[in-house]
């Protein structure tokens, strides 16, 4: 019997594998990961002036605003370089101030040269303390808007602060901005390490994605596989050679190994995406995904790293048995029901119970110490994609994955034990006639 | 020997089989008749494990069947029970290794029935290309793909035309010679008459009739008779002791009441001219399937 299970659970595996859909399957996820990794080295490959900066022409008729600005602007540029990139060594500013003595007129004959050009006329009026207009060419950026609309308001309370005879150095000193000293109690803490833990709070279910995929895939195959023997009645020629119980097993079995085939393919596809990114020098383009690897670096570099050695084995751990569990109730569903349609509407639960899961893991963040999410990260199904992201961010520790892991296992138990009787009885039923009483009768027996 | 004692079903309050007992032994071929719903595909499904009896036992050389002699059975389901993504090659491979069988030698016997029934270019052709009665052609095909001791085929017939049907005929009659025992269904009362020395008819799960075809056929007491010459229906019709006539192109089929009849029946034929054909028959398994059924129907 041992021989017929390893069968079919080969045969289940390969009817998965052998097929040109999971090459080409493949090949796109591969394509995408690995172009989403080096999107940065993508997107400048196409061309473009990445690091020009914008002239700003100021016509200060007042003669007293333009060096106030000017400071401003390089402040309020910084500001939203730090809140963008998370990079706190960047000194230099978007903008070129430039001080412009001609006629309003005469400088907007610059901007027929340079398009991308901001004119800034300043007039001094009794009414307001700074009289602004801004000429363009076309509509302007966002961001630029916004840095500059910044160091506008600033200048403005800085000349209002002026005329209470501050100094220049001092008002400099007051458009900086606040530097905080940070001090932690407990040992090997820094700043760095409390700025990347809040990040990789928000990173970590994004990292965790690929989980709730695979769930998808495995609950959506392990169905269609049964529904397609049971519809066939294949199931009939099968299920007269092997038992209900190694049959199921088969399923479980050739399920889980193709997620974790499938898992382990996107880890190579990762890989193969980072080795392109350092082969061309992507890291040090900026954007947004080297941003994510600096993030990991400075973990892994800082104390959290430490703290991986366990979180990885023991969410892999909980993620493969989380998995078994899916399969398993995927198995049981997919055996009451008699067509591929029913089996679909049957599997929505499923897929919520696993999306909850990942919702909460990325609130748990937002409403830490949360007990409500707490008690989620215990419970099986939800464990594997919560947990985890709790245990990072210390809301929960070692002992409460050990829990959780230990209702995993006694779910899957329970699962086998009773689902199995179910499963006994589905996988021959072909009518959904007086189904519900069906099943529970199969659980008293 | 296959035997089935006093096998009962029940679904929840429905009974599906009532005390159905049969045995079949080692190269004999058994029919198990019945209309839709009597029972027959539930007393396979019973014999196959595939559901347990409510009530009796069901064994395999004295042995309760179970997975450790599915290997020696055969089974063919009413429905097609294939799996129509894979081809003839892949679905043999998987139907044979669950029976126990090596890749090897699982290609060479289904090569060799591929080519006895006429299918062999369709090996690597997929299930759901192939037309219904090829379909059940490999169906059966694979039934028999590990030369079983007991073959069950349940309605094995349908969709078969009249040479294909002669092409299982034959295979199944070869087979009962090497001795496997072989129990199937029809509503095909010819079919069974062509090749079948036992059967049971049941209805609403219970046994009407059963034993030996010949004997059966023997102690049905209505027989029938084929009359050709210069008489007519009226003539026939008005002889005591038969039922009815039968007119055919250019014979009458008359039904008597017993065998004492075709005395009367010659003696009265014998005075009417040209007579060219006076044959008494035995009746139809049909005949008789009808009688018993419709007489169980009147209970």
């Amino acid at each position: 019997m041992i021989n017929k299970l390893g069968f079919l659970t080969n045969i289940s595996l390969m009817r998965k594998i052998k097929t040109k859909w999971f090459l080409l399957a493949n090949l796109l996820i591969a394509f995408i990961i690995i172009a989403g990794l080096n999107i940065d080295t993508i997107i400048t490959s196409f061309g473009g002036d990445f690091n020009k900066k914008t002239n700003v022409y100021v016509i200060d008729k007042s003669n007293q605003i333009y060096n106030v600005f000017k400071s401003n602007v390089d402040s309020a540029s910084l500001l939203g370089q730090m809140s963008d990139n998370f990079d706190t060594d960047q000194k230099e500013s978007d903008f070129v101030i430039k001080k412009y003595n001609k006629s309003e007129n005469e400088a907007k004959k610059i901007l027929a040269e340079d398009e991308d050009a901001i004119i800034l006329v300043f007039n001094s009026t009794d009414n307001s303390v700074l009289d602004v207009k801004m000429i363009t060419q076309s509509y302007l950026n966002a961001s630029k808007f916004q840095i500059l609309n910044t160091a506008l308001n600033n200048t403005k309370k800085i000349l209002m602060i002026e005329k209470f005879n501050i100094s220049p150095d001092d008002l400099l000193k007051i458009s900086e901005p606040v530097e905080i000293k940070r001090e932690y109690l407990e040992k090997d803490m820094s700043q760095k390490g409390e700025n990347n833990e809040q990040i990789f709070g928000f990173l970590f279910p994004v990292l965790i994605l690929p989980f709730f995929m695979l769930t998808l895939f495995l609950v959506q195959m392990i169905g269609a596989e049964v529904n397609d023997e049971k519809t066939t009645r294949g199931m009939e020629i099968i299920i007269s050679n092997v038992s209900p119980k190694v049959h199921f097993f088969s399923k479980v079995i050739a399920g889980n190994v193709f997620v974790l085939i499938q898992g382990g393919l996107l880890f190579v596809y990762a890989l193969i995406g980072l080795f392109f990114r350092f082969l061309v020098g992507g890291d040090k383009l900026g954007g947004v995904t080297s941003e994510i690897f600096d993030v990991l670096k400075d973990v892994l570099a800082g104390g959290i790293g430490d703290k991986l050695i366990y979180i990885i084995p023991i969410t892999l751990l909980l993620m493969i048995i989380t998995f078994i569990s899916y399969s398993l109730l995927a198995g049981i569903l997919a055996s009451m029901t008699t067509n591929i349609e029913d089996f679909q509407q049957l599997q929505t639960p499923i897929i919520i119970i696993s999306l909850v899961g990942y919702y909460l893991a990325t609130m748990s963040t937002v409403f830490p110490g949360s007990l409500f999410i707490q008690i989620f990260a215990y419970v099986p199904f939800i464990s594997a994609i919560l947990a985890p992201s709790l245990l990072f961010v210390d809301q929960i520790g070692i002992f409460d994955i050990i829990i959780a892991i230990i209702l995993v296992i006694i779910t899957n138990l329970l699962l086998i034990k009773y689902g199995l009787r179910i499963y006994k009885v589905g996988i021959l039923n072909y009518s959904s006639k007086g189904l519900w009483k069906k099943m529970f009768k199969a659980l008293k027996n | 020997m296959l035997k089935v004692e006093n096998v009962t079903k029940y679904y929840g309050d429905f009974l599906a089989v009532d005390n159905l007992s049969f045995l079949v032994k080692p190269g004999e071929i058994f029919g198990l008749l019945g209309v839709n719903g009597a029972g027959k595909t539930t007393t396979f499904r019973m014999i196959m494990g595939l559901l347990d009896c409510s009530e009796g036992k069901i064994t395999l050389d004295n042995k309760p069947i179970d997975y450790s002699v599915t290997d020696k059975i055969g089974f063919l389901t009413e429905e097609r029970s294939l799996l129509t993504k894979l081809t003839v090659r892949q679905q043999a491979i998987f139907y044979g290794r669950l029976k126990g069988m090596n890749e090897k030698d699982i290609l060479k016997r289904l090569d060799e029935l591929l080519e006895k029934f006429g299918v062999l270019e369709y090996k690597d052709k997929k299930i759901k290309e192939l037309s219904k009665g090829n379909q059940q052609k490999i169906q059966f095909i694979l039934a028999i793909i590990n030369k079983p001791k007991l073959l069950i085929l349940d309605e094995p017939f349908s969709g078969l035309d009249p040479f294909n049907v002669e092409l299982f005929k034959n295979e199944i009659t070869e087979m009962s010679k090497e001795g496997s025992m072989i129990i199937f269904s029809s509503h095909r009362m010819e079919h069974v008459e062509l090749f079948c020395k036992k059967l049971a008819i049941i209805m609403k799960g219970k046994t009407v009739l059963s034993g030996d075809l010949k004997e059966i056929k023997e102690q049905y007491r209505k027989k029938n008779i084929f009359v050709k010459g210069d008489l007519t229906k009226k003539d026939l019709l008005d002889i005591d002791g038969v039922i009815d006539v039968v007119e055919h192109a250019d014979e009458y089929e008359v039904k008597i009441e017993n065998i004492d009849v075709s005395q009367r029946v010659f003696k009265e034929v014998s005075k009417h001219k040209n007579i060219m054909k006076f044959v008494v028959e035995e009746p139809s398994l049909n005949e008789i399937f009808i009688a018993k059924v419709g007489e169980s129907y009147d209970k």
